[in-house]
């Protein structure tokens, strides 16, 4: 079975001093970022880009996944304790968990959601390891014409997918192409809009746009609303960590659902964590003998999402190690990443960077094992830190990005350029516009480019290529389907009430 | 309170035909960025027989970023929309300074003094900042951030002002 040498060989990687050290790093910063609000995952990992330069790459990838699904777990804790969601992830399971906890459950609440989010991960760990291989072999047979159309097609889906206006999302993502077309050109080696500056002659730095649009953009944002959040800890001591039979009872088969459409919904691009949250607990809600019970402390309510923000915060880096196409803003920072350490995205990573995947895959494991270990006993600390206060989080996360991003090139101007990004991402927010398709068209762009021009070269300047050739011709369809359902009507309301969940 | 953000104006400076202003200035702006990609990008060679040009791709996204903005603002314009929001002047203009200061700070100075300055400057971005409570913590995260980056990540950088080292 080749699936379990390659699960062995990873094992054996993600087992090295280094890497564990890496893992455990990865997921108690992820677990702090996902505790404490006000600092997402997205601007973690954009800035934590840079201080990963120093690290191998798979150790710094695996730190980088670490903080990932970590995050997802520290704003579980912050949900149920607070009512605070230290994540979007885990705005669905504040409604139930804190229930729970005023009804004196924190401790069971807490420990279904490890257990879930372990279950979760243990799932789309194998799940990861069992489609790579496959979706490897078949990203080969693609064309630039099916690369392309195959971008496209995730492109709308994160639009599809995202949250708000359809148009203002399609928008941001063209924004985004455009930004990423700064610089040298590929093929002609022309500069491209970079007016004489130096620094721009490589292009914009994907750390620094990440890092003003999501670090900066959101501190700006959130000392609007005042830096004092009121926080209603739950005081009691939290006793009784174990769920009763009961509550294990009633929370597996919701654990399992929600497994399940975590992972699909994650390998979608566009979907990943906050969406895979919102649609497990509106499952659990619509399935449910008595949904009166929801919003009251139902158990089923905590169980699921929080399995299914897992689940799919770890599947969604399937798009990204088979065919090198992120499905969503974390991922898209994944491949900064993945570049600045040289590796280059797409199928032939899994042949030529073994170590590298299955590395990662196993540390994913690793990570959740250790999350459960740890996070309970350590609920204590993480209340303790929600105590700190904003006035002065925010001074220090902004001289950190500033340092961060100074070291990646030792670039003053980038530090400039950084604080305009952030600049445009608070005018961005203040006018509805989603930041996070921004970055995948950024992402994307330049792959886009240079397989639409590849593939007009093959078929000599013929454009109905893209739809004389099958694979593309389905892909290009189910990617214009989407785009008439996303603004009929009917689906509009459904998309809508799923988020609208999450106010009430 | 000086730095919440007031409450939105009731009378808008825009025409009254303008039903969703947020929409419609988004939209416009979007237009604009596109217009200024299509004028820098103006310069760059386009296609060539069937294969693109340096500057085919920029105008093509720049076209259609222009298309979409125009969109957006028609959609301001036909539906009711949201008012633009209030901005604040205080966090922005306070993180920008700190940002902008430790870019020009950080050569000549070096990070030791840069990041505890740039440190107090984003501190006054809020209100509720305690002087005493902000040196210290400051003092801390440039002591942390001194040791981090150059000895444990090994990214050298210019630790003391360039006047006291020579």
């Amino acid at each position: 079975m080749e699936l379990f040498a390659n699960l062995a060989h990873g094992f054996a990687v993600a087992l090295s001093p280094i890497n564990l050290l890496m893992c455990l790093i990865g997921a108690l910063v992820g677990t702090l970022v996902g505790v404490l609000p006000g600092i997402g995952t997205i601007a973690t990992v954009a800035m934590l880009l840079p201080i990963t330069f120093g690290l191998p790459p798979v150790g710094a990838l695996i730190m980088l996944a670490g903080i990932y699904y970590g995050a997802q777990y520290g704003g579980s804790t912050t949900s149920i304790l607070v009512n605070i969601p230290g994540e979007a992830t885990s705005v669905v399971t504040a409604l139930d968990g804190h229930q729970m906890a005023r009804q004196g459950r924190a401790g069971p609440a807490l420990a279904i959601a490890a257990i879930g989010s372990f279950f979760a991960g243990c799932v789309a760990t194998v799940l990861i390891a069992v489609l790579g291989a496959p979706l490897t072999k078949l990203a080969l047979a693609f064309g630039p014409a099916e690369y392309f159309s195959l971008m496209v097609l995730g492109l709308i889906f994160a639009v599809v997918l995202a949250k708000g206006s359809v148009l203002k999302a399609i928008a941001m993502i063209v924004f985004g192409l455009l930004l990423s077309m700064v610089g040298s050109d590929i093929e002609t080696g022309a500069s491209r809009m970079a007016f004489n500056i130096p620094e721009l002659a490589d292009g914009l730095g994907f750390a620094t746009v990440a890092m003003g649009v999501f670090g900066f953009a959101e501190i700006i944002r959130n000392l609007d609303a005042g830096a004092e959040m009121s926080r209603d800890l739950v005081q009691q001591k939290i006793t009784g960590l174990m769920p009763t039979r009961k509550d294990l009872m009633d929370s597996a088969p919701a654990i399992v659902r929600g497994t399940i459409l975590g992972s699909i919904l994650g390998i979608l691009p566009g979907g990943g964590a906050v969406i895979a949250s919102f649609a497990a607990y509106t499952l659990e809600k619509k399935i449910a003998k008595d949904p009166s019970r929801f919003g009251r402390g139902a158990i089923e309510g905590v169980a699921s999402p929080e399995s299914a923000n897992n689940a799919a915060a770890q599947t969604s880096f399937i798009p990204l190690l088979t065919l090198g196409i992120p499905p969503n803003a974390v991922m898209a920072l994944m491949v900064g990443a993945m570049t600045i350490h040289g590796i280059v995205p797409g199928p032939q990573v899994m042949v030529k960077q073994p170590d590298l995947v299955w590395g990662m895959i196993a540390s994913m494991w690793i990570g959740n094992l250790m999350l459960i270990i740890i996070n309970l006993p350590l609920v204590g600390i993480w209340v303790r830190l929600l105590r700190v206060p904003y006035r002065l989080m925010f001074p220090s996360i902004v001289i950190f990005c500033a340092i961060g991003i100074y070291s990646v090139n030792n670039a003053p101007v980038d530090v400039v350029l950084a604080g305009a990004f952030g600049l445009v991402g608070y005018w961005l927010i203040k006018h509805d516009f989603e930041p996070a398709p921004l970055l995948l068209g950024m992402v994307l762009g330049p792959l886009m480019e240079e397989n639409l021009r590849r593939a007009l070269l093959i078929s000599r300047g013929d454009w109905s290529v893209f739809l004389s050739r099958p694979l593309s011709a389905v892909l290009l369809a189910i990617a214009a389907g989407l785009l008439v359902l996303a603004v009929l009507p009917t689906l509009r309301a459904k998309r809508d009430e799923v988020f609208v969940e999450s106010e009430g | 309170m000086s730095d919440t953000p007031s409450e939105a104006p009731v009378k808008s400076i825009l025409p009254e035909w303008v039903r969703g202003p947020q929409d419609f200035v988004g939209g416009i702006a979007m237009m604009a960025v596109a217009l200024f990609a299509l004028w820098a990008s103006s310069d760059l060679q386009g296609m060539h027989g069937f294969s693109f040009g340096a500057g085919t791709a920029p105008r093509m996204f720049a076209v259609l970023l222009l298309l979409l903005g125009g969109a957006v603002a028609l959609v301001g314009v036909l539906r009711d929309g949201p008012h633009i929001a209030a901005y604040s002047w205080r966090g922005p203009l306070f993180v920008s300074a700190a940002i902008v200061f430790f870019a020009v700070a950080i050569r000549p100075l070096g990070l030791v003094v840069s990041a505890f300055a740039a440190f107090l400057i984003a501190a006054m971005g809020s209100h509720e900042t305690k002087w005493i409570e902000a040196i210290i913590v400051g003092g801390c995260l440039t002591i942390g951030c001194a040791l981090l980056f150059p000895y444990v990540l090994g990214l050298p950088m210019p630790m003391f002002p360039r006047f006291l080292i020579q």
